[in-house]
């Protein structure tokens, strides 16, 4: 009895609310009264007799929701998914979602708030806890690891139990954790590796390599006693792959890395990192007789997805430029995250036993680092066109996962105004709920933007114009909304840090239904495996 | 504005007085050693090698390191002599930074500009010299500009009354500049964008700390520490 009267309650609310906002006149003439719901609701029109239902699509955008989730009933078994795409925006925090949403809806000329990045359509998401397994606010190493192997670890530890200690190379013999691009290659699967970040850093290094370091990238970065006592860097690890017939795609920054310091670069003309004389992309070539190795965008346009097999890609001497620098500030040239993901589904959709793909936006997270939020925002709009592009292309037997592997400390704050340029000043509404005429202010009457940092580099700006009053410097002096102004920061620091609340998790296909509530970050390999029968399909391919 | 080159002229051994007056440029590598004096003192030597210039504070063994072989993509580096460490910034970073860069400034000690804003005067002790002089963003400044080098051999700046002075003092030999270069090429490096990733680095997480981040455009440090430069912005 109770709950009917809450129902009723609320119903009634919503009547006075359509009255109270005017937008009968609007929206024209009453409607007829609305199908019949489901909850029986039908019926209950407003006092005026219309069914309010009709007029406010808010109201009608949520029924539609619940309707479309009403059928939600599945309970998928465990193998159902024959593929796996799992995408990891790096440092893609809740608060960067809603900001990119926005500002990809704004881009479009919209208002931006109603906006849907890509994956926010899917039929499935849930909360993340993201600590490691000893930090509450993690870095990319634990949390990879904890998303690919089922396993939390410490923080800088790439794919390694907790039992190891970091930087020991003699702690993690035996400590290595089998990650699900292995079990894939064990399984017969095809496998990609996909990152604007460099291929050997943290996020996709936690893919295919175990180290106890995550900044051992080239043999020229550990200490003589790591080599000495056999550990291996991470470069060479993916070369040296040791499972299935290796990964098929391959694509990111970090040609440095694989190449000998006898080597120049042939972008960037400087040595490359390696001290052990190996030349990894040649290796690669001559590992792989189907194989094929591209640095720059015409060379990864021309490649013939048919006939390669194996594909080294390594479009940056580190990591490759931020999305908004892509077209016009690279000298030779970069496919975009979206144009990789295309052309590794079409190589990898070729295997009957399905793949497995990793795709990385690794960029977002420095982007926060720097305190420069447009360029962050950028990055993720550009994950977000990668998984069209996934939705698109993958066949109904995919599991596609969306995640990230941590926060930053970025925030939306303020109460501006719906439309209100969300890289721009705030500008609230006024007594009567319309756009104020100027901007809102703080304590000492400057004006404040609404994406900001709790720390990083953008504290107090230097040398420019500062407010001796209010300390802050008076932002009406700044173009804000430009691409490389970097956000105000609270607490001054030279890097902006990582932070430590929940991330989000949207999932779409086969086992899709269980991303769902509050789960721990080593529960979404557990999800890939159930839908995949990843470890099953392992055992059934060494017998 | 007007008024000044008739001050000069009732001053000219200010912005025309120096001994060093190289009358070609060396080619490969070579770099000018500079003295500052007046409120601030220290010394700043300018290295050269084809593409490449760096502004190293012996004092303190911190320098800025410019790369140019690819103007798309100018690198940068700053070098920590005490650490042996190096942070790279790719062009992104640069512009994540708001640093905009200008081979032409970076190369000619920030001095590019200032010929384009400042008066030509009439100096008389370097042949292969002109002399600069004006108000530019309320700085009063007087350059002696080597047309052999594409450098100032002295800038000076007066602010609030106070007079610092760079004065070009010699030609660093090819041998100097070099191995200078591949010392540093020899340094522990890290991207700047892993900095933030890497606070439990001791090195990095004092540099996070103490905001190594300057804000200034292309900056030359003074024997302070602090960034040489006058651009707001
Ligand atoms: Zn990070």
């Amino acid at each position: 009895m109770k709950l009917k009267a809450i129902v009723l309650a609320m119903m009634t609310l919503s009547a006075l609310t359509l009255a109270g906002c005017g937008s009968d006149g609007e929206k024209g003439a009453t409607g007829a009264t609305g199908a019949t719901g489901a909850d029986g609701s039908n019926g209950q029109d407003g006092t005026d007799g219309r069914d309010y239902t009709a007029a406010n699509e808010w109201f009608m955008a949520g029924q539609d929701a619940v309707t479309k989730a009403s059928g939600n009933s599945i309970s998928d078994s465990a193998g159902k998914a024959k593929n796996i795409i799992l995408f990891v925006g790096d440092g893609m925090g809740i608060s960067t979602l809603t900001a990119a949403r926005i500002y990809q809806g704004q881009q479009q000329g919209k208002s931006g708030e109603e906006n849907r990045l890509s994956f926010e359509t899917f039929p499935y998401s849930g909360l993340v806890k993201t600590y490691s397994a000893n930090q509450q606010t993690p870095d990319s190493a634990p949390t990879m690891t904890a998303i690919v192997t089922g396993v939390k670890t410490k923080d800088g530890i790439i794919s390694v139990s907790d039992a190891a200690v970091r930087d020991q190379c003699s702690t993690s013999t035996g400590h290595e954790v089998m990650t699900a691009l292995e079990l894939a290659e064990i399984a017969g699967m095809s496998t990609g590796i996909i990152s604007t970040a460099r291929l050997t850093h943290a996020t996709p290094a936690a893919t295919y390599a175990h180290s106890v370091e995550r900044n051992w990238e080239a043999d020229s970065d550990m200490p003589q006693a790591a080599l000495d006592a056999g550990c291996k860097d991470i470069a060479s690890q993916l070369i040296d792959f040791p499972y299935g017939d290796g990964p098929e795609v391959a694509m990111g920054g970090g040609r440095t890395y694989f190449m000998p310091n006898t080597e120049t670069d042939p972008e960037y003309g400087r040595a490359g990192r390696r001290n052990d004389g190996r030349d990894l992309t040649t290796e690669w070539t001559s590992k792989y007789s189907d194989g094929a190795y591209v640095w720059n965008r015409a060379q990864f346009m021309s490649v013939d997805t048919n006939s390669v097999k194996h594909l080294l890609g390594l479009f940056e001497n580190s990591h490759m430029q931020y999305e908004a620098d892509r077209v016009n500030g690279d000298g030779a040239g970069e496919p975009s995250l979206a144009e990789m993901t295309s052309r590794a589904l079409d190589m990898l959709k070729q295997n009957d036993s399905g793949y497995f793909l990793m795709v990385e936006g690794g960029r977002i997270d420095h982007a926060h680092h720097a305190g420069n939020a447009a360029r962050a925002l950028e990055d993720t709009v550009a994950l977000s066109d990668a998984v069209r592009v996934a939705i698109e292309k993958a066949d109904k037997d995919t599991l596609i996962l969306v995640t990230a592997d941590h926060s930053h400390v970025f925030t939306i704050a303020g109460y501006p105004v719906r439309g209100n340029p969300i890289l721009g000043l705030v500008r609230g509404v006024d007594a009567s709920g319309a756009a104020a005429t100027t901007y809102s202010t703080d304590s000492n009457g400057m004006p404040y933007t609404t994406l900001g940092y709790a720390n990083g580099p953008g504290f107090g700006f230097g040398s420019a114009a500062v407010n001796t009053d209010s300390n802050r410097p008076d932002l009406n002096l700044y173009a804000v909304t430009d691409v490389d102004y970097r956000q105000e920061a609270t607490v001054p620091l030279g890097s902006e840090t990582h932070a430590g609340e929940d991330v989000a998790v949207y999932a779409k296909g086969p086992g899709a239904q269980l991303v769902t509530g509050s789960v721990e970050q080593n529960m979404l390999f557990h999800v890939m495996n159930y839908a995949a029968n990843l470890v099953g399909r392992a055992e059934a391919a060494q017998n | 504005m007007k008024i000044l080159p008739m001050l000069l002229l009732l001053c000219p051994a200010l912005v025309s007085a120096t001994e060093f007056c190289p009358d070609a440029r060396p080619t490969d590598a070579w770099g000018v050693s500079y003295q500052l004096s007046g409120d601030k003192q220290g010394t700043l030597l300018l290295l050269r090698q084809q593409a490449q210039t760096a502004f190293y504070n012996p004092q303190n063994q911190i320098a800025e390191w410019w790369r140019f072989d690819n103007p798309k993509h100018p690198q940068f580096s700053r070098v920590f002599g005490e650490a042996k460490r190096r942070i790279d910034y790719y062009a992104g970073d640069l512009r994540t930074l708001g640093v905009r860069v200008s081979q032409a400034e970076i190369e000619s000690f920030t001095s590019e500009h200032l010929r384009q804003v400042l008066t030509k005067v009439p100096q008389s002790s370097c042949t292969t010299a002109e002399a600069y002089e004006g108000e530019y963003q309320q700085v009063h400044y007087q350059l002696l500009w080597s047309t052999t080098l594409g450098l100032p051999l002295v800038l000076e700046t007066e602010v609030g009354g106070k007079v610092s002075r760079w004065q070009a003092q010699q030609l660093l030999t090819n041998d100097t500049v070099k191995q200078q270069l591949q010392q540093w090429q020899r340094y522990q490096r890290t991207d700047f964008a892993d900095v933030g990733d890497n606070d439990q680095d001791p090195f990095l997480a004092k540099m996070i700390n103490q905001g190594f981040v300057e804000h200034s455009e292309h900056a030359a440090y003074d024997s302070h520490g602090h960034p040489l430069g006058n651009h707001g912005h």
